[in-house]
């Protein structure tokens, strides 16, 4: 006979895996905000409906005036220096409810914290406050028709304004344009400015161009040297005169993508940020705050997790292998979830590798997509209850479509295993805890 | 081992998160582990067990004994279980041929020295040939006495798995509820349950070893081993394989630190994570050992290479209890409507969790 097993019993754990009342107390406010300042149905700034994009707009206000949309920042640029947690939980709970910031969240996490450490006083001064308070629109300029993954191999070109007077360019601001004696780099004519460039190329791929205020565009300014240098961000007004945007119709939706033509657009030093000549190095800079990206795990568990209840009795009708693979991707859910907490983690000593951040990312882009498979087949398989269900079938039909451009944007899956398997292929042997971890660094890929 | 006395999260706003390491000590006594467990022989152990089966015990219990492997309570201290768990997934990167994780988890009394999670339906072990009083849990947390029956073939061809006679305990409750949080009147139904979490994870962290090792092995082998006059480490086509099985085996390894947090801090749905992990390791042994198969060539079908060994004797690791199929039924059927523990749905934990 055995004994009657002692029940368990265990002192404090090393371990810990719930993030504690502090976060359940952000979830719980940010949830809040959502319900009641979030239509039910939202599906996303990004529609056919004006009214969508005035939801985000004024969603940011408010998480502004909160003092939340900006809460990572350092104090001095009106943040309060909130945790890699902190952000964290807010990455999740804004994706999982089809982002209600908008496009703001490019604005607040990387084009805002990269013009803090490369941005001139005066650029500073003009750009992150708008930020800060939701109220302006970004996109990013990098990819062109020729260069996607291959980002450097951009070709559009900013050439010195040999003609320019400066007869073009808007009234001077204070301070006044630095000087940094660097006037023979990178070509471009003197203005009241400094240096000035005509802009000649296209951009594509490039989300926000109709609704947004400001460009961060990488333009080439110089052909000699590798092909990594000779390139320089320019902060660009998409009013600029010689701009035109045109939508690309897409699977996912109005606004999603974009081809923005440069025809002579006057930029002077003035809107450079960082060096002339230097954008390679910044765009590493801003693929590194992109680490972690979007939190698509969220959105996927949020969904998984409603389903039966969209579905009312329905659910136990379903097929028994179609729960089984619903029960297979809340694993797949939870597998990305603790990955990213992973790259989070790391991130919080300074020791993220390539590794673990490529691992993330292709395991929660592959999520995204099976999950949608999935979860259409459920909606498909049966009647959603009501008005809720209904809401629940448009958000799955959203997630399926959007989630076909997981694997290919923000740095295509491709290049997350090209990543993966240089940092997996270039470590020194395995370290002795077994785990075949890499510590050599790889190249960051671009971004699309 | 001493207490590890870190454990609530320092705070979010002050940089405080999840801490996803096993303790110092856990950790290296896992190295220490892997270690003792080379000098004994290390790949041999396996290979020398299989040709000479009566003397597997006298293999690898004078190391474990050394090691003071017995006087782990994985049941009594957090930081015990963590250096269980440690030392499952070193015995596991050597193949070790003896039942590591289910002696960890033998029942508290001393009423029998293994403990193994079964499927009713047709119970088996690895435990051919060992003289042991086994006790075994079936996934609704109902117990029983086993015994071992005769092995039917060479250790060759069953990597040691033999059948199970079941002999249900007094006492024992009739189907333990999903959860575990119940039971009959002297709490069987909870210890069931937490027997059946235990057992489950501790053998997910062997075969966490089995694929570390599969992955180093194959990464060492497509460094060195040229076609066309380069390595085949050079060819896209092998790099994404290989990149494809290392995330199946980081995924595991999370998945295994959280089930075990879920065991030791005593979460109710501590069963729902051994599952989804369970679930998760079995989907990845399949695409690790399909992947360094194939990138080893016809190398790894041969005796020589530590890969044949691992991959054979991950075999019992991956169909028992229940395979794949088996695996994601029962989790599935235990979720119900309410789903895994996480940030969304019925059965959230609003922190992370």
């Amino acid at each position: 006979m055995l004994t009657v097993l002692a029940p368990l019993h265990y002192g404090l754990a090393s371990m810990e895996y719930d993030l504690g009342p502090e976060a359940a107390a952000l979830r719980g406010r940010l949830r809040a905000l959502v319900r009641e300042h979030v239509p039910a149905d939202y599906l996303g700034a990004f529609t056919a409906d004006p009214a969508d994009l005035a939801v985000a707009q004024d969603f940011c206000r408010l998480l502004a005036d909160e003092g939340l949309l900006c809460m990572a920042w350092p104090e001095e640029f009106g943040g309060r220096g909130a945790s890699l947690w902190e952000q964290t939980v807010v990455r999740e709970e804004m994706w999982a409810r089809h982002e209600p910031r908008g496009a703001q969240y490019m604005g607040v996490n990387w084009v805002g914290p990269t013009i803090m450490r490369h941005g001139t006083p005066e650029q500073r001064a003009q750009h992150l406050p708008p930020i800060a308070r939701g109220e302006v629109i970004w996109c990013q300029g990098f990819s062109e028709p020729g260069a996607g993954s291959d980002l450097a191999s951009l070709r559009t070109a900013a050439r010195p304004d040999e003609n320019g007077d400066g007869a073009d360019d808007p009234p001077p601001r204070d301070p006044p344009p630095r000087d940094n004696g660097e006037a023979s780099r990178g070509g471009g004519s003197t203005s009241r400015y400094g240096r000035a460039w005509r802009i000649h190329g296209q951009k594509i791929w490039t989300s926000y161009a109709t609704m947004a205020q400001w460009c961060f565009l990488l333009a080439r300014t110089s052909t000699s040297g590798r092909k990594q240098q000779g390139l320089t961000i320019f902060l660009v007004p998409m009013d600029a005169p010689g701009i035109e945007v045109r939508p690309i119709a897409c699977m996912m939706g109005p606004h999603h993508l974009n081809e923005v033509f440069f025809d002579g657009v006057r930029v002077t030093e003035r809107d450079v940020l960082g060096e002339v000549d230097g954008g390679w190095a910044v765009v590493q800079e801003v693929l590194a705050f992109e680490r972690v990206g979007i939190a698509r795990y969220a959105r996927c568990e949020r969904l998984l997790q409603e389903a039966p209840e969209a579905l009312g009795d329905a659910w136990e009708e379903l097929p028994a292998e179609l729960r089984g693979r619903w029960a297979r991707m809340l694993v797949h859910a939870r597998r990305a979830r603790l990955l990213a907490y992973r790259v989070v983690s790391r991130q919080g000593t300074g020791q993220v590798s390539p590794v673990d951040s490529a691992a993330y990312r292709i395991a929660v882009t592959r999520l995204d997509q099976e999950s949608a498979d999935v979860l259409m087949e459920i909606v498909t398989a049966a009647e959603t209850a009501g008005d809720d269900g209904a809401r629940f079938r448009r958000a799955v039909e959203d997630h399926a479509r959007y989630a076909v451009a997981s694997t290919v944007s923000s740095g295509s899956i491709e290049m997350q295993r090209i990543l993966l398997s240089r940092a997996l292929l270039a470590a020194s042997g395995a370290p002795s805890s077994g785990q075949p971890r890499a510590a050599a660094p790889a190249k960051a890929g671009a971004a699309s | 081992m001493t207490t590890v006395t870190q454990g609530a999260v320092d705070g979010l706003a002050a940089g405080g998160g999840v801490l996803m390491e096993l303790s110092d000590e856990a950790a290296e006594f896992g190295r220490t582990a892997l270690r003792a467990l080379e000098a004994a022989g290390g790949d041999e152990l396996a290979q020398t067990a299989e040709r000479e089966p009566a003397r597997r015990a006298e293999l690898v219990v004078p190391v474990l004994d050394e090691l003071g492997a017995w006087d782990l309570d994985p049941r009594g201290s957090a930081d015990e279980l963590e250096a269980a768990a440690a030392l499952c997934r070193a015995a596991g990167w050597w193949a070790v041929p003896y039942p590591v994780a289910e002696r960890l988890c033998r029942p508290v009394g001393g009423g029998a020295d293994a403990l193994v999670v079964v499927a009713p339906a047709a119970p088996a072990a690895p435990v051919a040939g060992l003289d042991l009083r086994l006790a075994a849990v079936a996934l609704d947390g109902r117990r029983y006495a086993a015994t071992a029956r005769e092995p039917d073939g060479p250790a060759r061809k069953s990597a040691f798995v033999v059948s199970l006679d079941l002999a249900p305990l007094a006492g024992a409750i009739a189907g333990a509820p999903a959860g575990g949080d119940a039971g009959d009147e002297d709490g069987a139904g909870a210890d069931g349950a937490g027997d059946v979490a235990l057992g489950m994870v501790l053998g997910c962290w062997t075969l966490l070893g089995m694929l570390d090792r599969a992955m180093v092995l194959t990464r060492t082998y497509i460094l060195e081993r040229e076609q066309f006059g380069q390595p085949l480490a050079r060819f896209q086509g092998v790099q994404f394989q290989l990149t494809d099985a290392e995330v199946e085996r980081a995924g595991v390894a999370e998945l295994a630190g959280y089930a075990l947090w879920s065991v030791e801090t005593g979460r109710p749905e501590a069963v729902d994570d051994a599952l989804a992990l369970r679930l998760a390791a079995v989907e990845a042994a399949e695409t690790v050992f399909r992947v360094t198969h194939q990138l080893h060539g016809a190398m790894g079908f041969c005796d020589e290479t530590t890969l044949s060994w691992l991959s054979r004797y991950s075999q019992p690791l991956r169909r028992l209890p229940l395979g794949r199929s088996a695996t994601q039924d029962a989790l599935a059927s235990r979720l119900g409507r309410r789903g895994l523990a996480g940030i969304f749905g019925p059965n959230a934990v609003m922190g992370a969790g």
